[in-house]
């Protein structure tokens, strides 16, 4: 039997009185993925899994977590999920540990010691074990979410922007955990605004814009397919005035020209007919995902 | 290999200790604040002014105060458990984990109002030492409990239903003085005059009429008929509008669960 696609979600609208934040949005994930789904902010990202959680009722649409619909068998849609919310969270009265025990409990497991002691240990959290989250700083808070959100062992995980506001040291630790919990065969939605965070991760990414999915793709093709290659020349004297399609600037010596990231730059200088020799100097630079990014939103990037 | 989960009564009995758990931890200020309120009301009302009281049925005033008191502190304690656990949840936004959780608005209306029950029960409970020991004190034997199963079911019933107008008016609620200000000007006053402290029969013909629209009046004749094996009110009548108040309270709770926003202030 073909493993179920752990989120599927078909012609999603979300609206907020008469503002639509999510605008008919479909996507499905491959069993295993991780899945990113970038925007800059107010793109509606945050909106989109609210709607899979259920904190937020769909305005139409269909999300279905493994085969189950998210409106009609909410439970057992909830148990597969594991949700990390972009907002901390704090808890009044209990410790780390008990709010872990709760929330395994919530889930079903009444013994799960084992596991949240490992979770708490992975998340460099033990020795804190005892403390109420009000004592804990805005790193901790973030790893103890991450805790309440794999107590149960999910098959799903949903990082609503895991790393917003976190040094860049736990950043890549907690990269690193992403990677090996993938390794488990755990499949992860996360959401970003950190390009660097996508690229790194993400084996396919959509970008949501005002609420639409404007691009759909694996990471490396969407990047090769949309970005572009700077290249910047240096040449020994001033030049008259260049007419070229790729051509972004010339101010006196300095020549810079973005081209598609399959254009060569011998292929480049035979098309200006520049004189070899009267190049001085010539960089290149790669484009990256941001660009891509950017050249699908326009100007539109807050 | 995954464990297996039960996803029936391990969320419902992890929540139903979650609610526990957090009036134990504050124990002082849950449970002695009320023991100390209720001695107070004991020692002013029951025994300074109970002297100058006579009741018409000639009962001495502290009795006939004592299943006031008590039931009293079981409405108020199962309010304040439920509405102050969601209140604190919105306000440090774990309300949210309720809704994302796979626990159903049934297990969390039950674990919350049987949560709340338990503390009033509790407080209840003390209450109702409290008065034994001035009951003993003052008139020289204890208060016998005239129908124990009757005065069960009020307590049960009252303490369900404040339990779930707790949820509802703190789902309502969006600040906490809109919260402190139900409990202020319309619970307090409905339970003061629903016949804690005085019987309505001592009432002016227009309050008293007045007086039987307020559900508090059938909790609380209710428990007195339990406790004194009389009251203001024939006990199937309480009976019979104490369980509509339950069923009306339920559906509230059950509604604002449903419908309500468990995202933070
Ligand atoms: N509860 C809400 N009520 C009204 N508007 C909202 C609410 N939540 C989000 N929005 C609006 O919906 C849009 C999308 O927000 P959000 O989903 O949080 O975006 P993102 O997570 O991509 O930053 C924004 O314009 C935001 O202002
Ligand atoms: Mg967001």
């Amino acid at each position: 039997m073909e493993k179920k696609s752990p989120l599927k979600i078909e012609n999603l609208v979300k609206k907020y009185g008469a503002f639509t934040a999510v605008d008919s949005v479909s996507f499905e994930m491959k069993p295993g993925e991780i899945f990113g789904l970038l925007g800059p902010n107010g793109a509606g990202k945050t909106s989109i899994i609210s709607c899979i959680v259920t904190l937020q009722e769909q305005t139409s649409g269909r999300i279905e977590v493994f085969g189950h619909d998210c409106q009609k068998e909410t439970k057992l849609a909830k148990a597969a999920i594991g949700f990390v919310p972009q907002e901390l969270i704090n808890h009044g009265y209990f410790s780390v540990e008990e709010i872990l025990h709760f929330h395994s409990g919530y889930y079903g497991r009444s013994n799960n010691t084992e596991r949240i002691h490992y979770l708490l240990d992975k998340l460099a959290l033990f020795e804190h074990k005892d403390k109420k989250v009000k004592a804990l700083s805005g790193g901790m808070k973030r790893r103890l979410l991450i805790a309440k959100a794999l107590v149960h062992e999910p098959e799903l995980l949903l990082l609503d922007e895991p790393t917003a506001g976190v040094d860049i040291e736990l950043r890549t630790s907690l990269w690193d955990f992403v990677e090996e919990l993938r390794k488990d065969g755990l499949s992860i939605l996360l959401t970003t605004h950190y390009l660097e965070e996508a690229e790194e991760l993400c084996d396919r990414v959509g970008i949501l814009q005002r609420g639409q999915l404007k691009k759909i793709g694996p990471t490396a093709e969407l990047i090769k397919e949309l970005t572009q290659r700077e290249i910047m020349i240096k040449v020994s004297r001033e030049l008259e005035s260049i007419q070229h399609a790729h051509l972004i600037e010339q101010e006196g010596q300095h020549l810079k020209f973005r081209v598609p990231s399959d254009k060569g730059v011998g292929d480049l200088i035979n098309d200006l007919g520049l004189d070899l020799n009267l190049v001085m100097d010539l960089s290149i630079k790669e484009g990256s995902l941001e660009d891509a990014f950017l050249s699908i939103l326009g100007g539109d990037v807050q | 290999m995954k464990k297996t989960s039960d996803l029936t009564w391990t969320p419902f009995f992890s929540l139903y200790k979650r609610e526990l758990n957090r009036f134990l931890k504050v124990i002082f200020q849950t449970v002695f604040t009320p023991l100390i309120t209720a001695s107070l009301y004991l020692l002013i009302f029951g025994v300074s002014l109970g002297k100058s009281i006579t009741l018409s049925s000639g009962l001495s005033y502290l009795s006939f105060l004592i299943p006031g008191l008590v039931m009293m502190s079981v409405l108020n304690n199962s309010f304040q458990n439920s509405s102050s656990s969601v209140v604190s949840g919105k306000f440090s936004g774990d309300l949210e984990d309720l809704r994302v959780v796979p626990l159903s608005v049934s297990q969390i209306l039950w674990a919350m109002s049987i949560g709340g029950l338990t503390r009033g029960f509790m407080v209840g409970s003390i209450t109702f030492f409290v008065g034994q020991v001035f009951h003993y004190v003052v008139i020289g034997e204890l208060l016998s409990v005239e129908q124990p199963l009757v005065l069960l079911f009020f307590l049960i019933i009252g303490g369900l239903s404040f339990a779930q107008l707790g949820i509802a008016v703190a789902f309502w609620a969006k600040t906490f003085d809109q919260m402190s200000a139900v409990g202020a000007f319309v619970l307090t006053p409905l339970i003061y005059l629903g016949g804690v402290f005085f019987s309505i029969e001592s009432l002016h013909p227009f309050w008293k009429s007045l007086s039987y629209f307020n559900p508090m009046l059938y909790f609380i004749n209710g428990v007195r008929y339990g406790l004194l094996g009389q009251s203001d009110v024939e006990p199937w009548m309480a009976a019979g509008i104490s369980l509509l108040a339950l069923c009306g309270f339920y559906f509230l709770a059950r509604f604002v669960l449903k419908k309500g926003h468990y995202s933070r202030w």
